[in-house]
């Protein structure tokens, strides 16, 4: 034992040591909370300008409700209206108003202009134009505005009174709520939930990827500069192994602790919710347990290998069975019943991730976690025994990479 | 101290080493000799419990190879490396520690052997920094820090040049001393001559020669000639009496049907060659070594 953890602690501290390590620990949160937050508070950043608005309204009778419903629903600061109507068409030739608006928009003093044609109460058709259409939060107000102002001039039309028209329209705003095992309810969004298990299972990926491949790496360089040797008449080659395991496991963990408590700083500096995981000792095995399958399989997989290129390959390669849930996780978190997501979540490879996935949106029945957790159990059983058996023979390969069956052969050997 | 008896490894198809026996003492240097692909590695690797034999039995003072084996032998492999990106002294440290050696004592055993190999001033660069014999230096003392019972050298000395070679030499001979066993796989004959105490020369895979280095010579007796001259030394092969020449520029080693004939040799080379030295000697390992392996015509490098 002595010896394992003699390797671990030099596999840990050497790389901990290292440039790369550094600079992925500071890069990584930096392209993390870039691609995380930036966009949401991009998205979410309220105006702060008025934007100034053409309407060319043929019908004639639509603008003062409509221009008036815009300006008290949309405020910006100081309570001033998020958008100003200027009324382009009074009377005249439509064609040559058009063109005008157009000018306006190139000349910067109107932002766009909707042109309400005179049947719309028919088809409700309109149109909006601006130098930048995908700015869709303008157009979506002004049509669901404009929507609004439609149904209430029919509704007058047909002989409603307005202020009954004022009470029928109803504001609904949607809470969800979590319903979680005490009975307790929890408010809770579809975001949240997926992004809690998703937070585990980019953990899982990001620590499967980063310490699967320094393994690969330190085996290659060992097998490069024939260290190996020096270090299998110093120990045996399951000391090798278990110690090399131990050292990257736990650095990932380590570089995964150190991003967590960044970001759970800077969660709490920015006032968002931390969400709140539950079970949260039934997806560390699963955490565990789907590590460790993973490292055996990059063991067995990248111990023959002779060449950084190879390496890079291998990991694509494992990566790619832990990216396949990622790709299912929207439909598993809005579905976690269906058939196919059982069945998957029966694939030792994949379990992991989608038991981590439906835990966090709801916990599957008993004899589904139990049965998981055996076949997930019994396959890192055989995969570190096979892995075991494959690197103690293919460290000492050099040259070329072993196929197939001499990799089944290694399996047998004594 | 070390004890194989009857080894016996096969990969996939070829019989790398089949029936290769030998005995090393404490305070000997073994010299394990073969040409190149013999199975001198596969012999030291199944020594050193790095590969399994597939017959054969290797005891170390008498029991097989446990535990504390793995403390006891120290290797300094055939093709060098190292970490590249680590610290001179980090590196040392970690392998002895593998050994078994406490840290701090290590730390001040490597320092001790970085002062005598003249890099002390190198503890806290990095190994890549070094040059390539600096950085067998560093492979050296790995292999001995721990004070191993049993030292397996393969070819320590290639890649150091003559002060260094004689500075590892001395150590060689200093670490003999203290009552270790040391196998020296090589084909520098030279140095096995000087150095060793019995041999065992190893040709494809199995043993063709062992015993102690005196006994060998003598076994092949006194008939061979040593000629340094000036002149060409091309026709000398071709002599009647010649059983065997390894002719060089200015040096042959012959080997003569009847050693009674040198003076007959030495009539017929007047008046061709300038003789600066004319000697009756053992046979050189190296000719020894020609003439086992079967490769009269081209020269083992010396």
């Amino acid at each position: 034992m002595k010896k394992k953890l003699d390797i671990a602690k030099w596999e840990f501290l050497e790389k901990v040591r290292s440039k790369a390590f550094l600079i992925s620990l500071i890069l990584m949160p930096v392209l993390m909370v870039g691609f995380a937050i930036l966009p949401g508070l991009l998205a979410s950043k309220p105006d702060t300008r008025i934007y100034t608005l053409g309407v060319i309204d043929e019908t004639r009778e639509l603008l003062p409700t409509f221009s008036k419903k815009l300006e008290e629903k949309y405020r910006i600061e100081n309570d001033l209206p998020n958008y100003v109507i200027r009324n382009l068409w009074i009377g005249g030739d439509l064609n040559a108003v058009r063109q005008e608006a157009v000018q306006l928009v190139a000349k910067g003093e109107i932002y766009g202009f909707l042109y309400i044609p005179s049947d719309v109460m028919l088809n409700g058709k309109v149109e909006y134009r601006a130098e930048n259409v995908s700015n869709f939060r303008i157009a979506e107000r002004l049509s669901r505005t404009l929507e609004e102002t439609l149904t209430e001039k029919k509704l007058i039309a047909a002989g409603f009174d307005a202020s009954l028209i004022k009470e029928l329209r109803t504001r609904i705003d949607l809470r969800s709520l979590k319903i979680t095992e005490g009975g307790e309810e929890k408010e809770s969004g579809f975001l949240q939930t997926f992004f809690g298990a998703y937070i585990f299972i980019m953990m899982l990926l990001f620590m499967v990827l980063s310490s699967g491949q320094l393994l690969i790496r330190s085996v290659v360089e060992e097998k490069t500069n024939r260290v190996m040797e020096v270090l299998l008449s110093s120990c045996s080659a399951n000391d090798l192994m278990v110690g090399k395991i131990l050292g990257l496991s736990a650095l990932g963990l380590f570089q995964v602790a150190i991003w967590s408590l960044i970001g759970i700083a800077l969660s709490l500096q920015l006032g968002t919710n931390i969400v709140a995981v539950e079970y949260l000792w039934l997806l560390a095995v699963y955490f565990v347990l789907g590590y460790l399958l993973y490292a055996a399989i990059f063991v067995g997989a990248g111990a023959p290998v002779t060449t950084e290129q190879e390496a890079q390959q291998i990991t694509t390669y494992v990566s790619m069975t832990l990216v396949f849930p990622i790709v299912l996780a929207v439909p598993a978190t809005q579905n976690p019943d269906s058939i196919l997501i059982k069945v998957l979540s029966f694939i030792p490879l994949m379990t992991p991730s989608f038991m981590l996935l439906r835990i966090s949106v709801q916990l599957p029945p008993v004899w589904e976690i139990v049965g998981t957790l055996v076949l997930l159990a019994v396959s890192v059983v055989v995969a570190m025994w096979g892995a075991g058996k494959i690197f103690r023979v293919a460290i000492l390969s050099y040259g070329k990479r072993p196929t197939i069956p001499e990799m089944v052969r290694m399996l047998r050997t004594r | 101290m070390l004890n194989v008896s009857n080894l016996r490894k096969e990969f996939d198809t070829i019989v790398a080493v089949d029936g290769v026996s030998l005995t090393v003492n404490r305070g000997e240097v073994f010299g394990l000799l073969g040409p190149n692909g013999a199975g001198k590695t596969t012999t030291i690797r199944t020594i050193l419990n790095i590969i399994k034999p597939d017959e054969g039995t290797i005891t170390f003072d008498g029991l097989p190879f446990n535990e504390r084996t793995w403390n006891a032998i120290g290797y300094l492999p055939e093709e060098r490396g190292l970490y590249r990106k680590s610290k001179v002294l980090n590196t040392i440290v970690y392998f002895a520690t593998l050994k078994g050696v406490e840290p701090k004592e290590a730390r001040r055993r490597g320092h001790g052997w970085l002062e005598r190999f003249e890099i002390l001033d190198r503890a806290q660069a990095k190994v890549e920094e070094l040059s390539k014999g600096n950085q067998q230096k560093i492979q050296l003392i790995i292999s001995l820090l721990h004070q191993p019972q049993l030292l397996v050298l393969d070819e320590p000395f290639s890649g150091f040049d003559p002060v260094n070679q004689i500075l590892l030499k001395d150590i060689l001979l200093d670490i003999r001393k203290q009552n270790t066993a040391i196998i020296f796989s090589t084909h520098q004959m030279e140095q096995v001559e000087k150095m060793c105490d019995n041999i065992c020369l190893i040709n494809k895979g199995r043993p063709v020669l062992s015993g102690s280095l005196r006994q060998i010579k003598q076994q092949y007796g006194k008939n061979s000639v040593h000629i340094d001259f000036e002149g060409e030394g091309g026709f000398l092969k071709d002599l009647p009496m010649v059983k065997k020449a390894d002719v060089y520029q200015n040096y042959c080693e012959l080997e003569l049907h009847d050693i009674r004939q040198s003076g007959e040799l030495l009539a017929k080379l007047n008046g061709h060659l300038l003789i600066r030295r004319y000697e009756i000697v053992e046979p050189s390992l190296n000719s020894i070594f020609l003439d086992v392996v079967g490769h009269q015509t081209s020269p083992v490098a010396p």
